[in-house]
């Protein structure tokens, strides 16, 4: 009976090539194709809803609107891979845009000066989420709440909550408004972040052990993967990819404020879990997640283009994330 | 245990359950292909059959979760057709699956009157009356379970026993037990045995599940076995032998003189002892103490099989999780080729070669959403990269490999494990480790849940490994498993190796098991 079922299968697949097998991993059929079908039917209804939508203007628009979701989303993913959450990555984006500015301001007014505090302070928020979450073994989703909270305060408390200007034009071009590779720097940044974690997660071993300390930790701890370590690491990567965040947003406003950004990371989950990722670890994609915060992005755009209020988006937005997610898991 | 005899008087000339004919196809798969079953008030019917030979599917069509294609069911000779779990449990159909469905939190008195709790006009709960019912059932049909216990904290046997009188009370006419014995010890076995032998003094009729002979003998009446989605045969059990039933369920193709010798319990020691555990110490313990162990003094050569014997709680999975690194050392040593071995976790264990095959695969084993291949090279992700970047090409190809090399049946290295059977699970589990790095094989229960001709296979894996060198400890419940592979044999009691018996000392399951229990005995006194 196996025998027969084997043999089927193995008529019913096409001989793999080097494309297909790229496709897979990329694309990973396990996630329904609703949801690259879902992105589709949301740009054609906005098209016709909207004389202003389909432009390259508007997309390029959409794009610099979503990169801080979509970058700090690529991080989320490792973390929800992982089988953790972490709420905290809002207040990390703050708190490592002041950094950024104030290093500037007051040790030296480099780029680089700013860029390092900005990813250090990042990656020291999540270094410490993922020491919390693993050594004291409190559950991820009670060490991000505290973080989320303490970093919002600092951030706050250093300047007594007044925004820190930047004078730094290279930083600007940058991180913000120059063109990279012929593209706005923002999205040549989510470009990088994004083509980054597909190769940690889809072709690194780091990847390989993230899907397994997730997907079954005994499994993974019982064939010699450091769990605590690994998952640590997936903190880190998440906060320094806040802090990525952080330099792209403060670039583009030239000045770090304390109060920004606050709830964004319910749209970064959104996006993530939208994207295919199990809220129980184990499963999940890089490019699902970008597509999840574009779908965030693009309805977010859309709604704004059709005049609907701001409270009213909220409800739409609300309520297409779970029928979404609803749909999508059969 | 000598089952009553079966009454057909008794009852109105019908048999309780009449199954005839049964065909099912899943897609182009045919999982049963004519299968017929009867089953009579007061009997046990034990139903055998290798992984994948259609009995979960019967199961499940009696059980009302699948629809069948053609055939008849007939209760008390009225033609039926459930079309849900619940129209099944109406006609008074019960399954008790391995996986309970209780609520740990609460007590067995609740658990047993859940959703029809006595309650006063205000809806609130009558917790004195409720337990009086629960006790007063107990009690009526005499089984040994407190209605106050707290179904979370009692061992598993009794759990179980409380879901078996979670279906009774309920209108049952057939209960069905699907491989109820195997996560129990033999005396928690007897708990579960004499709660059958109260449900048939209710004149119900019990459909028992298993992959384990000895207790056919033990326990039913009558046994049917499948193969291939059809009847084999249908035997009354005191006219039939292990022998002829081992040659129904593997079928001509299979019937290996081995599998035979290995249900048979009597051609056992009659084994060639083979000379290859003539190499030095490989792996000596010292007076190993920690939180489990109280002063383990073990030693395992290049090439031996060595087994522990003990009961569950004995601490024999414990020795294998502190040579592992699970577990720290408080006192003793633990000496690897000769000098002493200080790790901090299972990864520096597998560094130094030593690998474990956990008790319970689907949750130490395996990541079951994931694929094979990917099961397959995870104790091994450096061998399978080059700086840190996985080779592709390299973990498909030695995962094709494996599967050819351990037989495993599937489509192909990128199959959900989810999807494979127990055994094959297993095997899986064992590729993990089928390598010249490893060293030292710990192996607990290697063989739960694994059907006869998986089995075979594993033990050839296990011999092989001890072939090219390795020193393979082996734990496991089942006294014959032991005495089929091992070289040596520690008896395990109370967290200590009480005696440590070579080849020609130990002789058959039943005299290595009375040494247990002598040996546990000795040992409560003495304490």
């Amino acid at each position: 009976m196996t025998d027969r079922i084997a043999r089927t299968v193995e008529t019913a697949v096409p001989e793999r090539s080097r494309a297909s097998a790229l496709a897979q991993t990329l694309l990973r059929s396990e996630w329904p194709w609703m949801l690259y079908l879902a992105f589709v039917i949301l740009l054609v209804v906005f098209s016709f809803a909207s004389p202003w939508f389909l432009s390259i203007d508007n997309f390029l628009n959409i794009g610099r609107q979503t990169t801080l979701v979509s970058i700090v989303a690529i991080g989320m993913t490792f973390v929800i891979i992982a089988g953790q959450i972490d709420l905290s990555v809002a207040s990390a984006l703050a708190l490592s845009g002041m950094a950024a500015a104030l290093a500037m301001a007051h040790i030296a007014n480099f780029w680089f000066v700013g860029a390092l505090a900005g990813l250090g302070t990042g990656a020291l928020v999540g270094l410490i989420n993922g020491a919390l979450t693993t050594r004291l073994a409190i559950p991820s989703f009670l060490v991000t709440l505290g973080t989320l909270s303490a970093a919002r305060g600092l951030a706050m408390m250093v300047t007594d909550t007044k925004p820190v200007i930047i004078t730094n034009e290279r930083y600007f071009r940058i991180f913000g408004e120059g063109n990279l590779l012929g593209l706005p720097a923002p999205i040549a940044w989510t470009l990088a972040a994004t083509i980054g974690g597909v190769l940690l997660l889809h072709y690194n071993i780091f990847g390989r052990r993230i899907y397994a300390a997730g997907g079954n930790p005994t499994a993974a701890l019982y064939s010699g993967i450091q769990i605590k370590r690994v998952t640590t690491w997936a903190f880190v990567l998440t906060g320094a990819l806040a802090g990525l965040a952080a330099l792209v947003l403060s670039a583009r406003s030239h000045a770090a404020r304390p109060d920004v950004v606050q709830g964004m990371e319910l749209d970064v989950i959104a996006s993530v879990i939208l994207g295919g990722c199990s809220l129980f670890g184990g499963r999940g994609f890089i490019l699902g997640t970008l597509l999840g915060s574009l779908i965030i992005g693009t309805l977010n755009n859309g709604l704004v283009l059709l005049g609907v209020s701001s409270p009213m988006q909220l409800i739409i937005k609300g309520a297409i994330i779970v029928a979404a997610v609803a749909f999508t898991k059969r | 245990m000598i089952p009553p005899p079966v009454d057909r008087t008794a009852s109105s000339g019908a048999p309780l359950v009449r199954v005839q004919g049964m065909t099912k196809s899943f897609g182009g798969v045919r999982a049963l292909r004519g299968v017929s079953l009867e089953v009579w008030p007061g009997e046990v019917h034990a139903l055998l059959g290798e992984n994948g030979a259609g009995k979960s599917t019967l199961i499940k069509i009696l059980s009302g979760v699948h629809s069948f294609d053609g055939g008849a069911i007939e209760i008390d000779g009225v033609p039926v057709a459930f079309n849900s779990p619940a129209e099944s449990r109406e006609a008074g159909i019960a399954v008790v699956y391995q996986d309970l469905s209780l609520v740990g939190s609460l007590s067995v008195g609740a658990n047993l009157m859940l959703n029809r709790e006595p309650t006063s006009r205000f809806g609130f709960l009558k917790k004195r009356q409720l337990m009086a019912e629960a006790e007063n059932f107990l009690k009526r049909h005499n089984i040994p379970l407190d209605p106050r216990a707290k179904v979370g904290s009692l061992p598993f046997a009794y759990r179980q026993m409380t879901e078996i009188c979670k279906a009774l009370m309920g209108r049952v006419r057939v209960l069905i037990l699907d491989e109820p014995t195997s996560a129990l010890t033999s005396d928690e076995e007897q708990i579960l045995f004499d709660a059958v032998e109260t449900v048939l003094r209710q004149n119900v009729g019990v459909i028992y599940v298993t992959h384990r002979l000895n207790e056919v003998f033990r326990i039913s009446h009558r046994v049917t076995v499948l193969r291939d989605g059809a009847n084999v045969g249908t035997f009354n059990t005191s006219e039939t032998d292990m022998k002829t039933l081992v040659a129904a369920i593997v079928g001509p193709k299979h019937a290996t003189a081995e599998a035979k010798e290995v249900l048979e319990g009597e051609a056992l020691h009659e084994r060639q002892p083979s000379a290859r555990s003539d190499g030095h110490g490989l792996l000596i313990l010292t007076s190993v103490v920690n939180d489990r162990l109280r002063g383990v003094d073990l030693s395992l050569r290049n090439g031996e099989i060595h087994g522990l014997a003990g009961l569950i709680g004995s601490g024999r999975t414990e020795i294998l999780e502190t040579v592992f690194g699970l577990r720290p050392i408080d006192r003793g040593e633990i000496r690897l080729d000769g000098s002493s071995l200080r790790i901090r976790g299972p990864a520096e264990a597998i560094e130094k070669g030593i690998a474990l095959v956990p008790e319970d695969r689907q949750v130490q084993g395996l990541v079951l959403d994931h694929s094979i291949e990917r099961n397959f090279s995870l104790p091994r992700l450096p061998h399978f990269s080059w700086a840190s970047w996985v080779r592709r090409g390299a973990e498909t190809e030695e995962t094709e490999a494996a599967i050819n090399r351990l037989s495993i049946k599937a489509p192909g290295p990128s199959t959900r494990v989810r999807n494979l059977s127990g055994g094959n699970q297993q095997k899986v589990v064992f590729a993990k480790w089928n390598n010249k790095r490893t060293r030292i094989l710990l192996l607990d229960e290697p063989t739960v849940g694994v059907d006869v001709g998986a089995r075979e296979e594993i033990y050839g894996l296990v011999r092989q490994a001890a072939q090219s060198g390795a020193g393979v400890l082996v734990a496991s419940s089942d006294l014959s498993e032991l005495i089929l592979l091992c070289d040596r044999i520690s008896v395990i009691v109370d967290g200590r190796v009480i005696v440590t018996l070579r080849r020609d000392e130990f002789r058959d399951a039943e005299h290595l098991h009375q040494f247990i229990q002598i040996s546990q005995t000795d040992q409560g006194q003495a304490a």
